[in-house]
């Protein structure tokens, strides 16, 4: 049996407060996607709002991107820079 | 050509645009051995307001570590090759921001004005929106409200 891919999952501003945490590791299934992950984690709205981005590795990814052992996956409340 | 020179800044605390920027121009003119004929630049401050017209105490800004600082500079390399320009200044703001303090400056040296002012605008935008920055509103009453989007045009 191969080890559980591990992620390391990042919330942040107005997720992070909704959620109620800033950080976790997760085991996660081999295959899961950033949108299994959301599910997983019991993140709401449980069809995670068009707004919302995703990064894997500290750049942006789609929703059914593969995750690897040892990713760093984010979760990104609509940006508002400058 | 070569290649554009980056020089691509967070700030944990208040700073000075103009500052900035004559440290900048000292740099460009190091490197290039003279300063280019046009210069394009822009700051942004916070508004004494929120969205909604009340008073507003601060702008906090967030940021994603390491990922902020990594896309500022591949959104500026970005536009400075599109425009083919010779230098780009970005300096962010993060934290507490407070009304009228400097939040940005984007500042872009090009051998022409079209390409300077088109570089330094074209950044500004895909920043504001491409780049993980969050601010939030704390009003005076202590309360705050995390801002979906950005103000128009």
């Amino acid at each position: 049996m191969g080890h559980t891919p591990e992620l390391r999952v990042l919330l942040f501003a107005a997720l992070r407060e909704r959620a109620g945490w800033q950080e976790r590791l997760l085991a996660a299934p081999a295959g899961a996607t950033p949108a299994a992950v959301w599910r997983q984690l019991g993140l709401e709205p449980n069809e995670p709002d068009a707004s919302i981005r995703v990064a894997i590795n500290q750049q942006f990814a789609s929703w059914d991107s593969p995750l690897r052992a040892g990713d760093e996956l984010a979760f990104l409340p609509p940006i508002s820079g400058g | 050509m070569a290649a554009p020179l980056l020089a691509i800044q967070l700030e944990p605390g208040p700073f000075q645009p103009l500052l900035a920027m004559e440290q900048w121009q000292a740099q460009v003119q190091e490197r290039m051995g003279h300063l280019p004929a046009a210069e394009s630049s822009f700051v942004g401050r916070v508004r004494p307001h929120t969205g909604a017209g009340e008073p507003l105490a601060a702008l906090e800004l967030e940021h994603y570590p390491g990922m902020t600082e990594a896309q500022l500079h591949h959104l500026a390399a970005e536009a400075a090759n599109r425009r083919a320009v010779a230098a780009v200044l970005v300096r962010h703001r993060v934290g507490r921001v407070r009304p009228g303090e400097p939040i940005v400056l984007v500042a872009v040296a090009a051998d022409r004005r079209g390409p300077a002012q088109r570089c330094c605008q074209e950044l500004l935008e895909a920043l504001k929106h491409e780049a993980p920055f969050w601010k939030r509103e704390w009003r005076a009453d202590g309360s705050g409200l995390w801002l979906a989007g950005n103000t128009p045009l």
